[in-house]
């Protein structure tokens, strides 16, 4: 282990959150190394102090109690009928037509649903199982969930950037640091599509650039990996959920688009994104 | 296979009764549905309310503000009652921390938008195990005041990350669970949350012993 990794993994070690094999690593390479030592007695300092000067605010007085009938009102305005509000509106009617039963369907016959949701899974099993090979979701289906759920939730959790930079010279040495390769990174904003920043994400089972770019109040996605050498085809469009996803391939990188934008929105994207590329 | 059941259940008969009884709608009476209802609000208070000081401790640092925090743990406690029958864990703090923490970025993005945006830049703010560490000093030093304007001073998902590990000690797992980013980000991000609590108690003790 040389410097860089262990001043990487200090924090991990220092919190105890790595494996023992590493752990050891690092511990041995602080025996050889008296720099790396000294930082760490530092840092360990450091984060000793952090834990113990930083104030913890109890929650006041009266907090409890305030609390406490709230939740009181809360449940005390739990009507049967709210009971029923829990459960998604698939039978509508049939908790309409029965007002009195409502309770009664929820505790006295629960093994009754689940009777029905073992009845509905089997049937899934069965007509998963019929369903022709051929008609299963492919490797592009599969990535194309996750490329939805990772543009859902970075728009979700407050993480849609973890470089927030218009300038493509801020974010391309950013993601060039963290990734073993360096994906080609240009503002697009004269044409209409400002780069909002990058972020890292995991996908395919390996770490991936995300470069965030925006079209009026929408953002585009865009995942980059390298592609495998040789690897061509043609550009896939696939639209699921209501999200457009474009796939395209250059001579080095896999690329895949994902957004609410329109699917010809996203077509101009790919063609300014190209034309903006530097030539290799 | 039988056989067993056989000898529990003598007659055929008597087997069919009984799934007969269970089948039979049973509607609750009223006091009944109270009880219910009691029963699921003591049990959510025995294990949700021993939360209360960590979730206010999260929405204090998080909101800055004594009146916000305490409306949003007021707010949370209440999202947490509605969707407390999808709670099967064990962990009832972290449950309750990830209700507090959304209904705090709720409100901060309706009132300041401004303090969610990290703007961040890497090279000028990279740990630098070199220079002076405030830790030293910051041993020495008895009040609190520092560390408090120094978190106050970071990004929100700084003062989060930094108060999950260091007030409530929780591991990176509950971390990266709450903070809803990848485990594997929850190292690095906390290095960037040290080292920038670092750098600036660092300045701050240098202007001092000037």
């Amino acid at each position: 282990m040389n410097c860089e990794e262990a001043k990487k993994l200090m924090d991990g070690y220092l919190d105890g959150e790595l494996d023992p094999i590493t752990s050891q690593t690092i511990e041995q390479h602080l025996r050889e190394c008296d720099k790396c030592d000294q930082a760490y007695k530092a840092h360990a300092l450091l984060i000793r102090s952090i834990s113990d000067k930083t104030p913890y605010y109890k929650a006041p007085a009266g907090l409890r109690e305030r609390i406490q009938s709230s939740l009181r009102e809360e449940i005390a305005k739990r009507s049967p009928r709210s009971v029923s509000r829990n459960i998604p509106s698939l039978f509508p009617s049939l908790f309409q037509s029965k007002p009195s039963e409502r309770r009664a369907v929820l505790f006295g016959t629960q093994w009754n649903w689940l009777a029905l949701a073992a009845a509905i899974v089997f049937a899934a099993i069965i007509a998963f199982n019929l369903v022709p090979r051929l008609q299963r979701p492919g490797a592009d289906q599969l990535l194309a969930t996750q490329l939805i759920a990772s543009h859902v939730r970075s728009l979700m959790a407050n993480h849609l950037t973890d470089v927030a930079s218009s300038d493509q010279h801020t974010v391309k040495p950013w993601l060039d640091a963290k990734l073993d390769f360096a994906p080609a990174v240009a503002d697009l904003g004269s044409e209409g599509f400002p780069l909002i920043g990058g972020r890292l994400d995991y996908l395919d089972n390996r770490p991936v650039a995300a470069l965030v770019y925006q079209r009026r109040k929408h953002f585009i996605n865009l995942f980059v990996w390298p592609a495998e050498s040789g690897s061509t085809g043609a550009d896939k469009r696939i639209t699921r959920q209501g999200y457009q996803l474009l796939h395209w391939v250059d001579s080095d990188f896999n690329y895949w688009a994902v957004s609410d934008v329109s699917d010809n929105d996203l077509q101009v994207f790919k063609q300014v994104f190209e034309k903006q590329l530097p030539h290799r | 296979m039988a056989a067993p059941l056989k000898a529990e259940y003598p007659s055929v008969s008597e087997d069919f009764d009984l799934s007969v009884k269970i089948v039979k709608f049973v509607p609750l009476k009223n006091e009944e549905q109270g009880a219910a209802q009691e029963q699921e609000l003591a049990s959510f208070e025995a294990l949700m309310l021993p939360h209360l000081d960590a979730a206010q401790n999260l929405a204090k640092w998080l909101l800055r503000n004594e009146q916000d925090a305490q409306d949003v743990v007021q707010e949370a406690y209440l999202r947490a009652l509605k969707s407390f029958g999808g709670f099967h864990g064990s962990n009832g703090r972290a449950w309750l921390l990830t209700i507090v923490r959304n209904t705090s970025y709720t409100l901060m993005k309706k009132n300041r938008a401004v303090d969610l945006t990290t703007t961040f830049d890497e090279e000028r703010h990279a740990t630098d195990y070199e220079s002076v560490n405030p830790a030293a000093l910051l041993e020495q030093t008895e009040d609190a005041k520092l560390v408090r304007e120094a978190m106050d001073h970071l990004p929100a998902e700084f003062r989060e990350i930094l108060v999950l590990r260091h007030l409530e000690g929780l591991s990176y797992k509950e971390i990266a669970d709450i903070a809803q980013i990848p485990p594997g980000t929850v190292m690095s991000r906390l290095a960037r949350a040290r080292g920038k609590l670092k750098e600036y108690l660092a300045a701050r003790i240098g202007k001092e012993n000037r």
